[in-house]
């Protein structure tokens, strides 16, 4: 391992690692554009520049494109180098538009932070700046082309990194132009990530355009519920409105990125139709009447119907929090069924799933990225979970062989087809990987296991906490709905967070729902309680390999103030609490209903 | 001699107490007589438009961020030519202390300070300003300056023929 000084701090670092990193390991901050830790190094931007003391190179250097040697000295802080770097931000700025006052970007810009950091204010340049004409790159990515730095990130990380096509590098010298041959909506769906990775404001999320600045964001770390792989996220809200969601980096989970599905799948909470104010008998009440109306209305169903009449159902996208406490609402009130799935199908593959993966064979995305033979089994990873696609993508980048069985399936990289597993040579691969869905033949990787005790399984369930669902499913012996309402036993349904069809709660007589999405359950129900959504609330998540993860509360739950008043003007009068604010998460929900039932049992109410 | 000390002491007062019975009061009858304050004063903040009729604002939050006491509030919007404005734009004079970081802050010129500071009313929710209260018409004291013209954006002008630019590039062109 070679070592080297950095201003005056001896470092030693890995083989083949860049001056930049060497310093960055021991906190000392060197400027850069093009560089970024997943798509390395390009050399384009010339900010990094360092003066080299002593060793086998002298003089300035751009510290990203240098490989550390033995004996090097390096400063960072030489006069050459800051006069260097200066000179580089004030030549970057020479075609750089006016505009920060009207740009997205604003406050969290790269560019803005390093011209102040290098001292750069007032223009010397008299000439005129190069323009562009921008495109329209479909409804969620803006395009202003002007403020291009040409650091080539965002064709290195759309074509390199992403795998698309259809977006590249165009002209020369001082023409150069980032974009697609044609006007068109991008077709990576991973092109979001071009607003995240952009230094500067050519890329910003359409969906929040001129919404909000960085100072002022509601921010949180928090997890993504959009499929099983729990990538980590930051949402953004302001003003009670979701905005924008932004990718957290998590080196074992997503890296540095997200897909389009996590990242532009904001407007559900903010949904004018959602849930947001308690609802018994069509009257509107405060969460806490309509939690006693509940607890009464349990009681009068059990006397009426006899024990076992009432069913609780749950559903996989609620918090792992909410899940445990189901089977204990389910013991107080002497409930006939307990579920967490609406078909036995979807109950007995979950099921199988989980039990194939608690084994301790369960692969994560970095697993993924590190592997060197990865199957595609069954399953369409672009469309049920795109993160994991993108972690197959990076290992055939870095030579894995990737199989494919299974018909109609398209993938961001080279694929060999297959018929069936015994086609692939598992036995000669170090790290193999198998990527399926609940839809697999258990048995069949069961065995397989056996014989491959290396072979790692990467099960992509249906939603966020499926796993964690199962797991109480297992410990429970939790029922499909289906087979609970069979005998027509069941007379009340008290769902949470449940996605029932309208179908199934026909002829039910009583039916409450707690949720904060409108779903079908709330649409019959008598009774209704708004739940917070999962920027609302503190919780965690069980994710597709059993990683628990937890989400913080981003925002306060409410009806955003944007439309809140026909004028136009947030509401000139004072409360305590936002209107729509009322909503509670749906464990607090089930805690107090455990609670209220508890005191009624021993004779307290 | 101390009582001699003492006496000069009293008549030294004294003697500055009459002088100034024949200067001219510094002070005025306010509110009977009033006197104009310098154009610099800083007090009631106003909204000024650009020379062309548009609002300067574009509601890029320097002024809320700038501000030590929180009083001015905003929402940022896009209009249909691509400008953006403010949906919606409050300053609380009730909280103000006038400081003017707010239009020292201000990019585009669009917050500035006028000299009226008779501002009082009974009801202190009188004193939230919404922007139908603030923006004027005129461009208050910079009356050249359009931000738009200098963005290098193109909003009030095509691309390319702002104060300080080169026409777009033809991507496609294949001279040097």
């Amino acid at each position: 391992m070679p070592k080297l000084i950095i201003d005056d701090i001896p470092v030693e670092v890995a083989e083949g690692t860049t001056v930049l990193e060497a310093a960055q390991s021991v906190d000392i901050p060197i400027p850069h554009f093009c560089w970024h830790p997943a798509l390395g190094k390009a050399g384009a931007c010339r900010v990094c520049a360092v003066k080299m003391l002593e060793g086998p190179v002298k003089g300035i250097q751009m510290s990203c494109m240098l490989p550390v040697q033995e004996g090097m000295v390096v400063s960072t802080t030489d006069p050459e180098a800051v006069a260097m770097r200066r000179a580089v931000i004030e030549w970057l700025m020479i075609n750089h538009p006016h505009d920060c006052p009207v740009c997205d970007e604003g406050g969290e810009c790269q560019l803005q932070d390093f011209t102040i950091a290098g001292g750069h204010g007032i223009r010397r340049y008299s000439g005129k700046k190069r323009t562009h004409v921008n495109q329209y790159l479909g409804p969620y990515i803006e395009h202003e082309m002007n403020r291009c730095i040409q650091c080539y990130r965002c064709v290195r990380f759309y074509q390199e990194y992403a795998g698309g096509t259809d977006f590249g590098v165009m002209g020369s010298a001082g023409r150069v132009y980032f974009g697609r041959f044609q006007e068109g909506q991008l077709e990576s769906p991973f092109s979001g990530n071009l607003v995240d990775i952009c230094p500067t404001g050519v890329f910003t999320d359409k969906t929040a355009r001129f919404r909000a600045r960085y100072w002022d964001y509601d921010m949180a770390p928090s997890v993504c519920p959009h499929c099983s792989l729990g990538c980590n996220t930051t949402p953004v809200a302001r003003y009670r409105e979701l905005l924008k969601t932004v990718a957290r980096r998590n080196e074992a989970v997503n890296d540095w990125f997200i897909c389009d599905r996590g990242r532009f799948s904001n407007s559900v909470v903010n949904d004018p139709l959602r849930p947001r104010r308690a609802v018994v008998d069509s009257r509107e009440t405060g969460v806490a009447e309509a939690l006693e109306a509940l607890q009464l209305r349990i009681r009068d169903i059990e006397e009426q119907y006899g024990p076992g009449s009432i069913a609780v159902v749950g559903s996989s996208r609620m918090a792992q929090e909410a899940a445990e406490l189901l089977p204990q609402l389910a013991h107080r009130i002497g409930a006939g069924a307990l579920c967490f799935s609406t078909t036995r199908k979807e109950q007995v593959e979950t099921l199988a799933l989980l039990e194939l993966l608690s084994a301790g064979r369960s692969a994560s995305q970095q697993d993924v990225r590190n592997s060197d033979c990865i199957v595609i089994y069954g399953c369409d990873p672009l469309n049920e979970a795109p993160m994991m696609a993108m972690a197959a993508r990076q290992a055939w980048r870095a030579g894995a062989k990737v199989y494919l069985i299974g018909q109609g399936i398209s993938l961001p990289c080279e694929v060999t087809e297959c018929t069936a597993l015994e086609d692939v040579p598992l036995a000669e691969a170090e790290r193999p990987i198998i990527i399926c869905n609940v839809s697999v033949r258990v048995e069949l990787l069961d065995k397989l296991q056996e014989s491959h005790s290396h072979l790692k399984i990467a099960g992509l369930f249906p939603a966020a906490n499926s796993f964690g669902a199962a797991q109480v499913m297992r410990e429970t012996g939790a029922i499909s709905l289906e087979e609970a309402l069979a005998d027509g036993e069941i007379k009340g349904i008290i769902a949470i967070e449940a996605d029932i069809p309208a179908a199934l709660l026909d002829g039910i007589p009583f039916v409450a729902a707690l949720d904060w999405l409108a779903a079908a359950a709330v649409q019959a129900a008598q009774i209704v309680i708004p739940t917070t959504a999962w920027v609302e609330m503190d919780g965690s998540y069980i994710n597709y390999e059993g990683r628990a993860q937890q989400f913080s509360k981003v925002m306060n739950p409410g009806v955003p103030i944007k439309g809140l008043d026909p004028n136009g003007h947030p509401p000139h009068s004072h409360r305590t609490v936002a209107p729509g604010g009322e909503a509670l998460p749906a464990w607090q929900l089930l805690a107090t209903l455990i609670k209220l039932l508890d005191d009624d049992s021993r004779g307290l109410s | 001699m101390k009582i001699l000390s003492d006496i000069a002491a009293l008549l030294t007062g004294m003697w500055i107490t009459w002088k100034h019975m024949f200067r001219r009061p510094v002070t005025i009858q306010y509110p009977e007589e009033k006197r104009q304050p310098y154009p610099r004063y800083r007090a009631r903040i106003v909204l000024t438009r650009d020379p062309d009729g548009g609002e300067r604002c574009v509601a890029c939050q320097l002024c809320s961020a700038a501000c030590p006491v929180d009083c001015i509030s905003m929402q940022p919007t896009e209009d249909t030519d691509g400008r953006r404005s403010a949906e919606w734009f409050r300053i609380n004079f009730a909280r103000c202390i006038f400081c003017g970081l707010c239009a020292e802050a201000c990019p585009t010129l669009a917050i500035q300070m006028t000299p009226d500071f008779e501002i009082c009313t009974r009801d202190i929710m009188d004193l939230v300003y919404e922007k139908e209260d603030l923006l004027i018409d005129g461009c208050g004291k910079s009356s050249h300056y359009n931000f738009y013209r200098h963005a290098g954006i193109g909003v009030t002008q095509p691309r390319g023929n702002g104060a300080e630019e080169l026409p777009p590039v033809d991507v496609r062109g294949l001279l040097p």
